[in-house]
């Protein structure tokens, strides 16, 4: 499984469990309260991996209970797929500094453009804080 | 194995919690509940870029602010072993007086799902 969070990181994972808070199963409840899927995983044998241009690279995490509300993406890899990409596999010390500053200049990209549509386009300030997907 | 029971049986054991903010705190859990509010002891905290760090005695933390909690890798097969061995006494126990049934499971009953169906499929 491959989870994307909200702060941008990606976990590759076994999904072993996982709960749906806001769903109940009384049918006639459900209509009352709208189900806000916020499902908690629990992730099995979790590695971080970083991407730069055509090289990733893995760090070791373990196991994982991830809150809901964090996780952007869900989504199962196909394993005989993944094999067919060429992408190459680097060492974590490698690749980490590259990874650091791409997400530096992404967040700072971000911080001026929320700037400017604040300062000139009238929009309003809130929303999207700690999203760095 | 739900992911709060797997938080209930981690008690005592150390983790990782990380917060939406960024900041992380090492210690060992010592109490929790159904919203994920958690009480840690001999807590090591971090702040975001990894630069600070605190000792703590004691922490709580609240629920809704965890972004992830980080635990040790054999707590699953350990939590796994102890259900086995809850449903084999639970089996033992049963089978000593359902003498000569075959089998405790059976089909759920079928009244209550045509019952259900009749609703809108979006209430189900």
């Amino acid at each position: 499984m491959l989870v994307i969070l909200r702060d941008g990181r990606k976990l590759h994972g076994v999904l072993r469990s996982y709960d749906q808070f806001g769903e109940c199963s009384d049918a006639k409840l459900q209509v009352e309260f709208t189900p806000v899927s916020q499902a908690n995983l629990v992730l099995e044998d979790t590695v971080e991996r970083i991407y730069h241009e055509n090289a990733f690279a893995e760090s070791w995490r373990g196991l994982y209970l991830i809150r809901g509300e964090n996780v952007v993406l869900l989504g199962e890899i196909d394993l005989d797929q993944e094999d067919e990409i060429p992408l190459q596999q680097v060492d974590w010390n490698i690749l980490e500094p590259y990874h650091k500053k791409e997400a530096e200049t992404k967040k700072q990209r971000e911080e001026t453009k929320s700037h400017i549509l604040y300062e000139k386009k009238g929009f309003c300030k809130e929303g999207g804080e700690g999203d760095g997907y | 194995m739900l992911p709060l029971s797997l938080l209930n049986a981690a008690q005592n054991k150390p983790m990782l919690v990380e917060l939406k903010n960024g900041e992380t705190f090492n210690g060992h859990l010592v109490n929790c509940d159904n919203f994920m509010n958690i009480t840690l002891r001999e807590v090591y905290q971090t702040t975001a870029d990894g630069e600070r760090f605190w000792k703590l005695k004691e922490c709580y933390i609240r629920g809704s602010t965890i972004k992830y909690l980080r635990v040790p890798d054999t707590l699953l097969d350990a939590v796994k072993e102890e259900q086995n061995r809850a449903r084999d006494a639970g089996r033992g126990a049963r089978g000593a007086h359902v003498s000569g049934g075959r089998g405790g499971r059976g089909a759920p009953p079928r009244g209550r799902r045509s019952w259900r169906s009749r609703w809108p499929s979006t209430w189900r």
